[in-house]
């Protein structure tokens, strides 16, 4: 609906890369390339292993691709290394530094002023409910605080798109539906582009204006499926009617048998990584 | 208590009774005390022996000897000096040491290049037995209070460089990935990320280096010397004297007991992170 007419932002064009394997190499990315528009809130889902995380260490500048080009706002560049914020999994909180301090972490490389950083770390901090931790040390956090603060860090530098691998898959179900409200609003109140991996094909249709579907090993992008459903927080977004009927498409792209019957070609995704 | 008997199992009265009887002594007065007791029944055994002519006054000494050794030594002011001198080698030896060797270590991260090349060179020194040089030491920098030092810091300095290298190595990967995304600099992540997490291996070492530091002031004086506690244990001994020997013995023991401690106080200043967490330990 939207995507069409939204101006691209970024743009991933024929992006190869393979990787030394035992005797020959491993193609993971072949000739992949998708667009990423402005604001836009894109799921990238597809098998285990597929590459998923290879493209998003090639945009943060992690890796080098062996072919292909990367254009931002029209322009073409080596990575975006510094204008993303990057988020995993693990939430990668320094253990030696306090809340507010991991929280300034990407402020400090900027050299923004110290005065002005914590000015604006305190302030979202604040914002995102955290008041009161500033001093605390992460492993006295819960999971769930941590991936917040984790979030807090990267939306403090103000990036120009928010790279999420697979974010809150370490986290409890609960923990995980406020979060992805956290970040749904968040996302919104801020009007950032965010670029999201995830292996949850339920997170991906309550989250994401587009879901890219990628196909296994080399990966390339199989289909993309615009979401359109109005509802802006993830719980109202999965009792909407269509709700199941994506869950239902996105499966059958990813060849997960709804039947009992499993295929014995491609294993379908494990739950846990 | 009624209430509770009541509401739980007898058959947990038992083992719960056995607990509350651990606990009286599982406190810091009650470790303190039966440590203190352990310590008494060994020298009163000790003193009974050498009494009853089981144990030889003229080999191993005997407690009442080296309390009143002790006290002799302790008035005249030659303890106390000889202790100085031995601690400050040690200490002098071990701050030299570490603050090299870890620097060296830590700078090794910056290129794997030159980490590789001087890689055999590290193992090759690490294997000699760093107390094979202390005559060629001593022939280099003189009897006197220089040469203690550079033994010291001979046998600290490869400990921290190897410690600090290999922590560097360690540094978590994913935390440095997170900084290059950020659009650190190499320098930034080596001050932000590198550094940081090699401090707690670095100062598991202190523990290490504290105690070679003093094997390497100590050995040193064995070797040749006018001072200090191994001047002291070594003259004694040649001359019999057992009870001065043990009273040189019992001394570094706490000096190495005390600067342990100080290290443990060092760790809670500089990893407050660390250790605020690092308190419970799995109980079985």
């Amino acid at each position: 609906m939207a995507s069409a007419s939204a101006s691209v932002q970024l743009s991933v064009r024929n992006v190869h890369k393979s990787f030394a394997g035992r005797g020959s190499a491993v193609r993971v990315l072949d000739g992949l390339s998708f667009d990423i528009h402005e604001r836009d809130f894109v799921s990238i889902i597809g098998p285990s292993g597929c590459g998923k995380s290879t493209i998003f260490n090639i945009i943060a500048g992690l890796i080098e691709p062996d072919d292909g080009r990367l254009i931002y706002r029209g322009e073409d560049v080596a990575s975006l290394r510094g204008r993303v914020g990057y988020m995993m999994q693990k939430d990668l909180l320094f253990p030696w530094r306090t809340v507010l301090g991991n929280v300034l972490l990407g402020l400090e490389m900027r050299g923004v002023a110290h005065r002005a950083a914590v000015a604006r770390a305190s302030e979202h901090l604040h914002a995102f409910g955290l008041s009161g931790f500033e001093n605390a040390y992460p492993k006295t956090l819960s999971g769930g605080m941590r991936q917040r603060v984790a979030l807090i860090r990267t939306l403090v530098m103000d990036p120009g798109i928010l790279l999420l691998d697979e974010p809150f898959s370490a986290l409890d179900y609960q923990t995980r539906l406020y979060l992805e409200g956290v970040l749904k609003q968040a996302v919104e109140k801020f009007h950032k582009t965010v670029v999201l991996v995830t292996h949850d094909i339920d997170e991906a249709v309550a989250l994401s204006k587009r879901v890219v579907v990628l196909s296994g090993r080399p990966a390339r992008v199989k289909a993309v499926h615009d979401i359109e459903i109005a509802e802006h927080s993830p719980i109202a977004a999965r009792s909407d009617h269509r709700f199941a009927g994506y869950f239902r498409t996105l499966c059958g792209e990813l060849d997960i048998q709804t039947e009992a019957e499993p295929s014995p070609a491609k294993q379908p995704e494990a739950a846990a990584s | 208590m009624s209430v509770i008997t009541a509401e739980k199992p007898q058959g947990l009265d038992g083992p719960r009774a056995q607990k509350r009887k651990r606990a009286l002594f599982d406190t810091m007065l009650g470790r303190a005390f039966l440590q203190a007791m352990a310590v008494a029944m060994l020298l009163v055994l000790w003193q009974v022996g050498v009494r009853l002519g089981i144990i030889s006054d003229f080999l191993f000494g005997a407690p009442s000897g080296i309390y009143a050794t002790f006290l002799r030594m302790a008035g005249s002011g030659e303890l106390v000096a000889d202790t100085g001198y031995t601690l400050f080698e040690a200490i002098l030896g071990f701050v030299i040491g570490t603050i090299f060797g870890s620097i060296a270590g830590l700078a090794l991260w910056y290129s794997i290049f030159v980490a590789r090349l001087v890689e055999p060179f590290i193992v090759a020194i690490n294997s000699v037995p760093k107390i094979a040089l202390a005559p060629i030491i001593i022939l280099w920098f003189g009897t006197g209070l220089v040469s203690k030092v550079a033994l010291a810091v001979s046998l600290t300095a490869i400990v921290a460089l190897i410690a600090a290298y290999q922590a560097a190595k360690d540094a978590d990967t994913d935390l440095q990935a997170l900084l290059i995304s950020m659009g650190a600099t190499k320098h930034q992540i080596f001050h932000k990320a590198v550094v940081p997490s090699t401090i707690p291996p670095i100062i598991a070492t202190f523990r290490i280096n504290i105690g070679f530091g003093l094997v390497g002031a100590v050995v040193g004086e064995f070797i040749s010397s006018q001072h200090g506690l191994g001047h002291l244990i070594y003259t004694a001994s040649s001359f019999y004297d057992l009870n001065t020997v043990w009273v040189g013995l019992f001394v570094l023991m706490l000096v190495g007991f005390v600067l342990y401690y100080v290290i443990d106080l060092i760790e809670h200043l500089l990893i407050p992170w660390k250790v605020a967490t690092a308190t419970h330990q799995v109980q079985v």
